[in-house]
């Protein structure tokens, strides 16, 4: 058990079995985390209300296993699909008003260390492409402008969902939806070229498709923001519904999305000094590894 | 009636390290490792029946997962 996450002594009898779990079988304080928890590990996030074959809660579930410092990070939501999922989080999360959720995330990040000064504390914003792309892109780009050290994930589902499909920035030129019967006239809106343009160190645009990438992606974003600068993540978590698929659909549909030359084929920008960042995290893990084999011949 | 997945024991190789089913089910705490016998396993009452799981473990030719009605 971790010492960061414990339960009161005097309330352990009346706590339900679920939180229990998560304290003693969750993976709060472990430094390896990851996708290869699942299964034998309790899971940060419970029973949500998305629907059945959802891809964004693959999504959801390969980003909770990744998070470094799930115990010390604090994550920032919006309006759309994924308020659903927050309340189910076991991760300290705030809900923000549409759109508001990077300049949330700012005040969150600079009063976190004011009070913690000695200590590491993460944050990341996860919101809908609507919140992220349209409602919000000003708090969005200032932000970055600012060089405001968060992550940014968007979950890029190409529409309004949970309203009945209208048109939003990020959705493909030419698409049709329920709520857009005319089909879009413009193109989708490059938001990762933006990102790298207003001040990002990291930008990677992705399916939920591979949660060994997934990992990766998430784990090299969240160590940019707490010491370099801002970096954002677009993942494709298409809506089965609103583009007319069946529930086991959707891991089929990120595949041909990020196939050579379609629009969620895996890119990565990384800036200079993220870049010698890593290569320094790299060395020390060489080291390490080194000297622990050293240490064992 | 509701649809839910269910492993056939017998077929599944997760000794062998498959853990495909565990990776794509949207969601979470669903399928389990069952670490003793070394097989997938379904939490039904989690399972929404979305029958992504027979998907990935058929795509892979293991076969292993059906869905029953409950
Ligand atoms: S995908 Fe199939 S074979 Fe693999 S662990 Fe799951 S049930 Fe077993
Ligand atoms: S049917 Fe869907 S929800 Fe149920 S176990 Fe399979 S993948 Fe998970």
């Amino acid at each position: 058990m971790g010492k960061k996450i414990q339960i009161n002594k005097e309330f352990v009898d009346i706590m339900p079995q679920d939180y229990l779990d998560l304290v003693d079988n969750g993976t709060y304080e472990s430094p390896n985390r990851g996708w290869k928890d699942f299964g034998t590990a309790t899971e940060l996030i419970a029973e949500h209300s998305l629907c059945a074959g959802c891809p964004e809660s693959i999504a959801f579930r390969h980003i909770m296993a990744s998070i470094p410092n799930p115990e010390d990070t604090v994550m920032v939501g919006s309006t759309g699909c994924t308020s659903l999922v927050f309340p189910m989080i076991a991760v300290h999360n705030i809900h923000s008003l549409f759109g508001n959720q990077n300049a949330i995330a700012t005040g969150l990040k600079r009063a976190l260390a004011v009070r913690f000064p000695d200590r590491v504390k993460d944050v990341i914003v996860l919101a809908g492409d609507g919140a992220t792309v349209d409602i919000g892109l000003d708090m969005t780009l200032q932000s970055w402008f600012r060089k405001e050290r968060f992550t940014t994930i968007c979950f890029d589902n190409e529409l309004y969902a949970n309203t009945g499909g209208q048109e939003s920035g990020l959705m493909q030129k030419g698409f049709l939806a329920k709520m857009a019967p005319v089909g879009k006239k413009f193109e989708k809106v490059r938001l990762p070229e933006i990102a790298r343009e207003s001040g990002c160190d990291y930008v990677a645009i992705m399916t939920a498709s591979k949660p060994s990438l997934v990992e990766k992606v998430i784990k090299q974003a969240v160590l940019i923001a707490r010491e370099v600068g801002p970096t954002y993540i677009q993942i494709y978590t298409p809506c089965i519904l609103e583009i007319g698929k069946q529930s086991m659909e959707g891991l089929q549909e990120m595949r041909t999305s990020e196939a050579p030359g379609e629009r969620f084929k895996f890119r990565e920008f990384i800036s200079p000094e993220a870049q010698s960042f890593l290569d320094g995290l790299a060395e020390k893990k060489k080291a390490e590894k080194l000297a622990a084999t050293g240490a064992t011949s | 009636m509701y649809n839910v997945a269910e492993v056939n024991a017998e077929e599944c190789v997760a000794q062998k390290g498959c853990r495909l089913c565990i990776m794509y089910c949207p969601e979470a705490n669903c399928i389990q490792m069952d670490t003793t016998k070394m097989v997938a396993t379904i939490v039904e009452s989690r399972c929404k029946g979305c029958e992504l799981c027979v998907v990935v473990c058929d795509a892979a030719k293991h076969n292993a997962i059906k869905m029953v009605a409950r």
